[in-house]
C-alpha cells in the first residue's frame, strides 16, 4: 500500500454532497461516485458518515465500495496509466512494458507516485493488439511500444 | 391462495406461491443439501450447493431462492445436478486447508459432512491460495479466514439477528472475505461478541477462543442463562463433568434467540477455582472448612438462640433474584414458618419496587408481562431510561429488530448517546432527572392534540378530568425549561407516540431509580393508558429487569408484604390458603424490607442475617453503612457461589450450586417460567439453594414436608395461580421444554386509571461544589455486583478498564487529555479513575460503569431512600473531578 498521503478533504462539501444526495431511493452509489468525482476518492472517514445518513452500516458502505473497480478509498494519481497484460501483449513483450513502468514511475501496481501524478494499473486487454504492446494514459492509447518510447513517453507527459 | 402444484422427484407436490423449491421439498420431505441456507437467515443463494434440475428446460435452479412455479418438473439428484454438487464442493475443499484432523470443529462442520456424504476424498484440483490466519487479541472468537466459504451466515447473522452490522464482505472474487470496517480486528470494531456468528458458522472459520482441540462433545443441555432478566434458553455441551461452550438454541419452531457476550463466553464461572467447597465457620476472624452437619448446626443454634431471645422479628432474610422459584419458594416458607417473620426481600427490589407500585395503584396489577416477541410487532417503540444494550441485549436486538426489519419508529428518551441513538425516529435528549416533567409534556400534547383513544379512555379507565384539568394548567414552556428539550420535538415526538395503533413503552432503571421513580412509572403509564395501549400486543409498556429472576423471586413471595402470588400478609383471607396448607399460623403484619432490615441492624433490631445468592456491600449505596449493618449483627449467614465482599463478613459461609448444577424454574422479564437444568455435578461439597434450606430447616429442629424438587414444584403451582396456567401435571423429567407464561392480568373492567403528578426539583440542588451529575451505567461484560462475571476468566480477561467518561467541552475546559487521572468526589464518598473524553454524554455528567471488579461504584452514592417506595436512588448523583 502507498504511504498515508496527505490530502485535504473539505468535510463541508463532504457533508454537502452527503446531504444533496441522500433523499433518492437507492442513493449510496450516485453519493460515492458524486464524492469520488469530487476528491478522486472516497474518504475512508466518509463512510461512517454516509452510513449514519443512510441508517446502514458503514461495513455494508465498505462493502458495496470495495466491491466496484471504480470506486477507490485512496487517493489517486491525476492520471492513470493502464498497461495491458492481454496475450497479445503478453507475446510482444507487455510484461517488460510493465516492468519498465514500474521502474519509470517507482511504484507497484495499484499504487500511486509520490507527486500524485500517475496511479499504476494493469487491464486485460483493450482492444488494439495490432498495435501491441500498449498502454493507456488517461483515455490516450499509445501502441507499438518499446523501452525507448515509454521513457519519451513518461517524460514528455511529465513522469 | 391458490396452491401451486409442481413435481418433485416425479412426485406431484403442491405449495402456496412465494414459497421455495426448498421449503416445498423439505415439507415435501425431500431432502436437499445446502451449506449457506440457514432457515433463521434470509436465503440469499451465495454457495449454489443446494441446485436443483428444472427438467422441462435443464435449468440448475439454486432451490433455496426459486420460487415454486405451476407445472415446474424439479429433479433433486439427477446426474448432472449431482455432479455440479460435487464440483462445488470440491471448489470449495481446493480453497479449505486440510487441516480437519486438528480442527475443532470435528464432526460438527457442514463442509466436512457433505464432503462424507458425497463420498468426495482428495481432491484433483489445484489448491487456491489461502490468505492468512487473522490474529484475535480478544478472548472469545478466533477467525481462521482461510476456513471461510463465503456463506456469509456470519454476515446475516450479524445483519439479521443481531443487527450490529459489524461484519460485511469486504472486496470481490478471490479477495472477497467477511470483514468489519477498515479490516480491523473485532476487538476494534462494533462486534459485541454475542457468538451468533460462532454459533451458526458452519465450517471451523469462527470458533470460540476457549478450550482449542476440546475432543467430541458428550452431551448438550438445554438450559436458562442464569444472567440478565432476559432469561434466554442456553445449550450447555458438556465433556466431562464441565461445560465446554454455550450455544444459543437453535430450534426450527421457535426464532432463534441470539445471545450476548455473557450468555456465550461469560458462564464458565462455574469452574472458576474460586468456588466455594465447602461450608465455612469463622473462628477468630480466620475462615476454617467445616462439614454441613457442624455449618447447619451452627446456624440452626445461633438462629433459634436469637428467636427465643430477641423474638422472632430479630432474624431477617435476604431472597435472590438469581435464584430459582424453588428456593425463593422455599426460603420465604422457611422465613415465615420455621423462622416466623416477614422480614424477607430479595435483590431486585433495589430497583423493581417502584415498579411494582406504580404499577399496582395505576394498572391494578403486580407485574407486567408482553412477550418479548410481540415487541417487533410494535409500530412505535418509547425507550426511556435504559440501554439494554448493556443490561437486556435481548430487548436491544428485538428493538433494533422492529426497526430496521419491520419499519417500527424508535422514539429514545435519553441524555447520553447509545447505538440505539442510530436508529432512532426522534431522541430526546431531557436533563439528567427530569424525566416526569418530560413526560407530563408528551401527555399533555396528546390531550391538547386530542389523540387519546376516546373509547379506551371513556370505558376503561377512572380519572380521566382530573389529569387533563392538571395537564391544562401546565404550559409546553414549562416542561421545555425544566427538561431542556425543545416544545416543538415534545411535540412531535408525542404525535409519533399516539399515532402509532401499536406503541410499546420500554423503560429501566434511569427513570425507576429516581427520587421520583413511582411517579414517572405513573407517567408512562398516563401514556399507555391515554393512547389504549395496555395489553395491547405489539403495544403495552414493560419494565427492564437485571436479574434472571427478579420476576419470579416476586412472584414467589420473597417480599415482606406478600405471599406468593402477592397474597398480601396483613390479608386473613390470603394467609388462609398458606396456613391450611402449611398447617401453621403465619406471622400478620409486613416485615422489614432491604434498607429496614439494614437500618434494623444497625439500631440493634436485627440480630441474625441470611443471606442467599446476594453481594448487599457492594449493590447498594453506601457501602459505609451497610458493612456497618453487617458488622453489627450477632449472626450473618451467607450463602453464595464466592467468597463475595459480604461473605467475608459472614459468620457461616454455605457452598451453594450453581446454575448447571441444580435443576427449577426461573421467571423472566416477561413472565415466562423456564427450566434450569442440571448438566454438570456440583462442586465440591456444594449443594443446591433448596436442599440447603431443606437441611437448615431440619437442623433447627422443624422440618419442611418436602423429599424432593418435584413436591416444591407441584406445591407452587397448585397454591399460586400465576404459575398454574397449563402446567398442570407436568414433571420435572419430561423432556420438553417447560415453558410457559405466568399471566398477571386481571379480569379487571376498569383501569385504576391516571395520576396527576407533579414534577419536583431535587431537593438537593445543583451546588457550585459539585458540578456535574453522575451517572451509574451498566457494562456489557459484567453484571450485577460482578461476583459470578468477574469469575468468568473470558469476561475478566477482557474488562474494559475503569474509567470515568466526561464530555469532550468540559474535559477541555478542565484541560484534561484521555488518561488522565481523576478524582471523583461525591458528597459523601471518593474514588480515583481515568478520565475517557466523549462526545455521547451532554455538558455537566459524567459516567462510571457498574460492577467492574474491584471498583465499586455504590460509595459515592447517598443511600436516599424514596420514602413511598423505599427506592434507593443508586443511579445518579453530584459530584466534582479533581485532577488526581
Amino acid at each position: 500500500m502507498n504511504k498515508e498521503k496527505e490530502v485535504q478533504i473539505d468535510w463541508i462539501r463532504l457533508s454537502e454532497i452527503i446531504e444533496e444526495n441522500s433523499d433518492e431511493q437507492w442513493s449510496l452509489i450516485p453519493m460515492v461516485q458524486k464524492i469520488q468525482k469530487e476528491f478522486g476518492y472516497i474518504p475512508p472517514q466518509a463512510i461512517p458518515i454516509i452510513a449514519a445518513k443512510l441508517k446502514i452500516f458503514p461495513s455494508q458502505v465498505q462493502g458495496v465500495i470495495s466491491f466496484y473497480a471504480q470506486l477507490y478509498t485512496e487517493p489517486r494519481g491525476r492520471n492513470t496509466v493502464r498497461v495491458c497484460r492481454g496475450t497479445a501483449c503478453h507475446v510482444r513483450g507487455g510484461k517488460t512494458i510493465l516492468k519498465l513502468v514500474k521502474q519509470h514511475l517507482g511504484v507497484d501496481e495499484g499504487e500511486t507516485t509520490e507527486d500524485m501524478e500517475y496511479t499504476l494499473e494493469t487491464v486485460a486487454c483493450i482492444g488494439v493488439c495490432a498495435l501491441a504492446p500498449n498502454l493507456v494514459i488517461g483515455n490516450q492509447v499509445y501502441g507499438n511500444l518499446n523501452p525507448k518510447k515509454l521513457g519519451r513517453l513518461l517524460k514528455k507527459d511529465g513522469g | 391462495m391458490q396452491p401451486v402444484t409442481l413435481t418433485i422427484n416425479r412426485q406431484e407436490v403442491s405449495g402456496h406461491s412465494g414459497m421455495t423449491i426448498l421449503e416445498l421439498a423439505r415439507e415435501s420431505g425431500i431432502d436437499i443439501p445446502t451449506i449457506c441456507h440457514h432457515s433463521k437467515l434470509s436465503p440469499i443463494g451465495a454457495c449454489r450447493f443446494c441446485i436443483v434440475e428444472n427438467e422441462q428446460n435443464g435449468a440448475l435452479l439454486a432451490s433455496c431462492v426459486t420460487p415454486i412455479a405451476p407445472g415446474m418438473i424439479i429433479n433433486t439428484e439427477s446426474p448432472r445436478v449431482l455432479e455440479h454438487r460435487k464440483m462445488i464442493l470440491k471448489l470449495m475443499l481446493a480453497s479449505h486447508p486440510d487441516s480437519c484432523l486438528v480442527c475443532d470443529k470435528g464432526n460438527q462442520c457442514q463442509l466436512r459432512r457433505l464432503a462424507a456424504d458425497l463420498g468426495i476424498g482428495l481432491i484433483e484440483l489445484d489448491r487456491i491460495p489461502q490468505p492468512a490466519v487473522t490474529e484475535e487479541v480478544n478472548p472469545f472468537i478466533s477467525r481462521d479466514m482461510s476456513k471461510c466459504i463465503l456463506c456469509a451466515r456470519c454476515i446475516r447473522a450479524c445483519q439479521e439477528l443481531v443487527i450490529e452490522g459489524a461484519l460485511d464482505y469486504l472486496g470481490r472474487g478471490f479477495k472477497a472475505k467477511p470483514a468489519t470496517l477498515n479490516n480491523s480486528p473485532l476487538e476494534l470494531s462494533e462486534c459485541t461478541f454475542c457468538g451468533t456468528c460462532v454459533a451458526l458458522c458452519p465450517t471451523g472459520a469462527l470458533m470460540e477462543k476457549e478450550g482449542p482441540y476440546g475432543g467430541t462433545i458428550g452431551k448438550t443441555i438445554v438450559t436458562t442463562c442464569p444472567y440478565c432478566g432476559c432469561g434466554c434458553s442456553i445449550s450447555l455441551e458438556i465433556k466431562d463433568n464441565r461445560v465446554a461452550r454455550v450455544k444459543p438454541v437453535i430450534d426450527e419452531h421457535t426464532d432463534l434467540k441470539a445471545l450476548c457476550v455473557k450468555g456465550s463466553y461469560g458462564c464458565d464461572f462455574i469452574h472458576s477455582p474460586e468456588r466455594l467447597a465447602k461450608p465455612l465457620i469463622k473462628e477468630s476472624n480466620k475462615f476454617k472448612e467445616v462439614s454441613w452437619d457442624e455449618a447447619l448446626a451452627a446456624v440452626a443454634g445461633a438462629f433459634n438462640k436469637i428467636k427465643e431471645e430477641y423474638g422472632a422479628d430479630s432474624l431477617a432474610v435476604l431472597g435472590s433474584a438469581n435464584c430459582t422459584n424453588e428456593d425463593n419458594y422455599l426460603l420465604q416458607r422457611f422465613t415465615r414458618d420455621v423462622l416466623g417473620t416477614n422480614n424477607i426481600d430479595n435483590g431486585s427490589s433495589l430497583y423493581y419496587s417502584a415498579t411494582r407500585q406504580a404499577f399496582n395503584d395505576a394498572v391494578g396489577s403486580p407485574g407486567i408481562t408482553h412477550c418479548l416477541e410481540d415487541l417487533e410487532k410494535a409500530e412505535v417503540i418509547l425507550l426511556i431510561g435504559a440501554n439494554p444494550e448493556a443490561s437486556a441485549p435481548q430487548v436491544n436486538y428485538r428493538i433494533k429488530r422492529a426497526v430496521k426489519l419491520h419499519g417500527a419508529k424508535l422514539l429514545l428518551i435519553d441524555p447520553r448517546k447509545t447505538k440505539l441513538s442510530f436508529f432512532t425516529e426522534h431522541w430526546l435528549r431531557p436533563k439528567v432527572g427530569t424525566d416526569l416533567a418530560l413526560l407530563n409534556g408528551l401527555a399533555k400534547v396528546i390531550i391538547e392534540e386530542n389523540l387519546i383513544d376516546q373509547e379506551f379512555v371513556a370505558r376503561k379507565t377512572e380519572k380521566y378530568h382530573q389529569l387533563a384539568g392538571f395537564l391544562a394548567g401546565y404550559p409546553l414552556e414549562k416542561a421545555e425549561s425544566l427538561t431542556g428539550v425543545d416544545a416543538e420535538q415534545m411535540r412531535r415526538a408525542a404525535r409519533l407516540y399516539a399515532s402509532a395503533g401499536k406503541a410499546a413503552i420500554i423503560f429501566g432503571t434511569g427513570i425507576t431509580q429516581q427520587a421520583q421513580g413511582v411517579e414517572n412509572v405513573k407517567a408512562l403509564i398516563n401514556l399507555a393508558l391515554l393512547t389504549g395501549n395496555i395489553w395491547r400486543k405489539g403495544g403495552g409498556i414493560r419494565a427492564l429487569q437485571r436479574e434472571c429472576n427478579a420476576q419470579g423471586a416476586c412472584d414467589m413471595g420473597a417480599l415482606p408484604e406478600y405471599l406468593p402470588g402477592y397474597q398480601r400478609v396483613e390479608d386473613p383471607q390470603g394467609r388462609k390458603k398458606y396456613e391450611e396448607r402449611w398447617d401453621v399460623s403465619l406471622p400478620s403484619s409486613s416485615g422489614a424490607d432491604a434498607l429496614k432490615i439494614l437500618q434494623g441492624a444497625i439500631e440493634g433490631k436485627i440480630k441474625g442475617l441470611y443471606i442467599t445468592g446476594e453481594n448487599p456491600l457492594i449493590s447498594f449505596p453506601r457501602s459505609s453503612l451497610v458493612k456497618e449493618a453487617l458488622n453489627s449483627l450477632d449472626f450473618l449467614v451467607v450463602q453464595d457461589l464466592f467468597l463475595t465482599e459480604t461473605a467475608k463478613l459472614a459468620s457461616v459461609v454455605l457452598p451453594a450450586a450453581s446454575f448447571a448444577e441444580k435443576d427449577g424454574t426461573v421467571t423472566n422479564m416477561e413472565g415466562k417460567v423456564q427450566m434450569i437444568r442440571k448438566a454438570v455435578e456440583p462442586v465440591g461439597e456444594s449443594m443446591p439453594d433448596w436442599e440447603i434450606i431443606l437441611h437448615l430447616a431440619q437442623a433447627m429442629g422443624q422440618p419442611l414436608p418436602y423429599s424432593s424438587l418435584q413436591q416444591v414444584m407441584d406445591e407452587l403451582r397448585e397454591l399460586v395461580p400465576l404459575y398454574r396456567n397449563g402446567r398442570e401435571g407436568k414433571s420435572l423429567e419430561e423432556e420438553d421444554l417447560w415453558e410457559t407464561r405466568a399471566d398477571y392480568r386481571l379480569p379487571l373492567n376498569k383501569f385504576p386509571g391516571f395520576s396527576v403528578l407533579e414534577y419536583i426539583s431535587p431537593a438537593e440542588a445543583l451546588d457550585d461544589s459539585f458540578p456535574f451529575i453522575l451517572l451509574a451505567e451498566t457494562p456489557l461484560f459484567h453484571f450485577g455486583t460482578g461476583s459470578r462475571s468477574s469469575k468468568s476468566r473470558n469476561l475478566s480477561k477482557f474488562s474494559p478498564s475503569f474509567k470515568v467518561r466526561i464530555n469532550e467541552v468540559d474535559a477541555q475546559k478542565m484541560g484534561l487529555r484521555p488518561g488522565d487521572q481523576v478524582r471523583v468526589v461525591s458528597p459523601v464518598g471518593q474514588l480515583l479513575a481515568a478520565a475517557e473524553i466523549t462526545d455521547e454524554l451532554p455538558r455537566g455528567i459524567v459516567s462510571l460503569p457498574r460492577s467492574i471488579p474491584g471498583h465499586p461504584i455504590t460509595g459515592l452514592f447517598s443511600s436516599m431512600p424514596e420514602v413511598s417506595t423505599k427506592t434507593f436512588a443508586p443511579k445518579t448523583c453530584y459530584v466534582r473531578i479533581e485532577r488526581g
